[in-house]
């Protein structure tokens, strides 16, 4: 596996007003892994995330993507870069159709400016054919064909969940940070979805970094785990390597975290 | 259509129903031509509201930056109608963009709140900045030169060569006719327009904001750019709605843009329905000849009263059809209710 650094966050920091929620974290996910971010509520997570992705504007540090500065950029151009995110709390499109919230994500449609649409109409109908095939395409995969012409507000909580992680598919992204993607699905759903990043990397050379709670899915599922705490990086190294590992014990006890990182299994999805 | 039916309760009621004026041409001609500027109006609205997810509450600003300017190019800079046309437009859409850059990144609430501000603004600017305006008595003509120049002069030669076609088929053609058949041929070109372009790539981030600006924006789509399309499409309708108000009414005055142009614009919408442009201009001929036919409805109270009592009509209409009806005539129920 190539050891190189994808993307790397060095010495990151968001103040919101006096808490520092995220307070100096440094990481880096290696290209073509399936890393782990954990940590006890409040340690900030989801904060790094909206960092990193451009949701929220740093304060201070440094994240480098593929080689290329992309601290304090835009959302949108993070995105287009190839590091796409999900969220904790499903953003499905809900008043429009399965098909058009897959067509959306997909890069280089000359028919999303105004220009196009007037002086590239047969450019644009071109693509469109081509992303639509894509997007069936990638329905099929996750079970979710059928439902394509229906909004995708008439889901379920578990299918958003796979819409979600198919519709960041489409924009074609190179990292994948998922936000909890297993929380609020059933088991058979889970472990589905766990197939489908396990074949995403392998096929389409995908790296993925993804929050989680459940210890059993991450000790058994991802190749690194990074801990976080109090708005630091507390400790990162192969699942058992984490699982001994005294910092990551202590912060999990004594950070009042419903879980114990040491017991397999027995950390729930808290709130 | 179920908005109707408090009219047919209203007739069997013993009322009295002065049926001359009520069927006079002259007088409906007037209400089309206002529900068309209406639609125009309101078709902005539809795209800021119904496909984007902006809540803009000042195109009666845009009216009035469109109307004013258009008038004072040709008054004062003596510019020709149609350069003065094309002109007020980018002028208004420019100005769209002005309020929108700082204000679209707030949040949706605080966003209307800044447009119906910047609509005031501009409505109390045109009625004290009396040198370019002409304030409270409005803007006509300029009558400082030898020739005495208005703003509609090239429009009234443009309504006397229609009238002029007509008189082959009538021989006292509607003196309203020529300015209906231009604002609803205006309204017709918009509503496909805009119908086409939300058919697009384009139209479907469109609705991403309107869904949910946060998912756009991490699927690489840049959202204010976006926003900022709409709104300045929305003011070009409201200039277009402005110049069309300007020659019905053959002069421009501060209380033709009040808020309450807006609101009835929203009135509009909601009769027609949200995320459908046809709905529009039927939600638009509909609130109008409700409010208009319910001025002939004559009851043994004093005339105060019965104006109040129109609008009381409208209100239960519009009631009911939120009862019975919310998305509206044309809108979509499971977008409405999928939507929050």
């Amino acid at each position: 596996m190539a050891t190189e650094a994808l993307l790397d966050i060095d010495e990151v920091v968001k103040r919101f007003g006096g808490i520092h929620a995220v307070d100096g974290a440094t990481l880096e996910v290696r290209d073509g892994e399936i890393a782990a971010l954990i940590g006890p509520n409040g340690a900030g997570k989801t904060t790094l995330f909206n960092v990193i992705t451009g949701f929220y504007r740093g304060d201070r540090g440094s994240v480098t993507f593929q080689g290329e500065q992309i601290f304090q950029r835009p959302p949108h151009q993070i995105a287009r870069r190839g590091m796409v995110r999900t969220f904790q709390i499903t953003k499905a499109l809900a008043a429009m159709p399965v098909i058009d919230n897959m067509m959306l994500a997909a890069p280089d449609q000359p028919g999303e400016r105004l220009s196009g649409v007037i002086f590239r109409p047969g450019a644009s109908r071109r693509r469109e054919a081509e992303v639509r095939e894509q997007a069936l395409e990638l329905l099929d995969l996750f079970n979710l064909a059928k439902l394509a012409e229906d909004y995708a507000g008439t889901l379920s909580g578990g299918q958003r969940k796979l819409l979600e992680l198919a519709r960041a598919l489409m924009a074609r992204p190179k990292l994948l940070l998922l936000d909890e993607p297993m929380a609020g699905i059933n088991p058979t759903l889970g472990r589905r979805l766990l197939d489908h990043m396990q074949r995403l990397r392998r096929e389409k050379g995908v790296t993925f970094l993804f929050i989680e709670h459940d210890m059993e899915v991450v000790m058994n599922h991802s190749d690194r785990v990074v801990v976080m705490a109090e708005g630091r990086v507390i400790a990162a190294g192969e699942p058992h390597e984490v699982r001994s590992d005294q910092k990551v014990i202590d912060a999990y006890l004594g950070g009042g975290g419903a879980s114990g990182a040491g017991s397999n299994g027995a950390g729930g999805a808290s709130s | 259509m179920s908005a109707l039916a408090p009219l047919g309760v209203l007739a069997e009621l013993p009322l009295a129903v002065s049926f001359e004026a009520f069927t006079a041409g002259n007088f409906w001609a007037g209400v089309a031509v206002l529900a068309g500027i209406y639609a125009l109006v309101a078709l902005g609205l539809q795209l800021n509201v119904g496909f984007t997810g902006i809540i803009n509450f000042g195109q009666a600003g845009f009216m009035a930056i469109g109307g004013y300017t258009m008038a004072i190019l040709v008054l004062e800079a003596g510019l020709s109608f149609w350069l003065a046309l094309p002109a007020a437009m980018l002028i208004t859409m420019a100005f769209g963009l002005l309020v929108g850059l700082p204000s679209l990144r707030l949040r949706a609430d605080y966003f209307a709140i800044v447009t119906i501000a910047m609509a005031e603004v501009v409505r109390l600017v045109a009625q004290n900045a009396r040198g370019l305006t002409g304030g409270n008595e409005g803007l006509f003509c300029n009558t400082e030169g030898v020739n005495q120049v208005c703003y509609d002069d090239t429009w009234l030669d443009i309504e006397d060569s229609i009238l002029g076609f007509l008189e082959n088929f009538s021989s006292d053609p509607e003196i309203l006719l020529p300015l209906l058949f231009v604002v609803w041929a205006t309204v017709l070109l918009a509503t496909v327009g805009l119908s086409f372009i939300q058919r697009t790539p384009w139209g479907r981030v469109l609705r991403a904001v309107r869904e949910d600006e946060d998912a756009a924006r991490a699927l690489g789509k840049n959202t204010l750019l976006y926003k900022l399309q709409s709104l300045a499409i929305s003011a070009l309708l409201g200039a277009l709605a402005g110049f069309f108000l300007a020659l019905f009414l053959a002069t421009i005055h501060p209380v033709d843009y009040e808020p309450l142009v807006t609101f009835f614009a929203y009135g509009v919408l909601v009769l027609g329905g949200l995320a459908n442009y046809w709905g529009v201009a039927i939600g638009s001929l509909i609130l109008w000849t409700l409010l208009e036919a319910t001025r002939f409805i004559e009851l043994p109270i004093s005339d105060e009263r019965q104006a109040a009592l129109r609008f009381a009509i409208v209100g239960l209409v519009l009631i009911l059809l939120m009862a019975f009806r919310p998305q509206g005539i044309f809108g979509k129920r499971e977008e409405m209710v999928l939507g929050d």
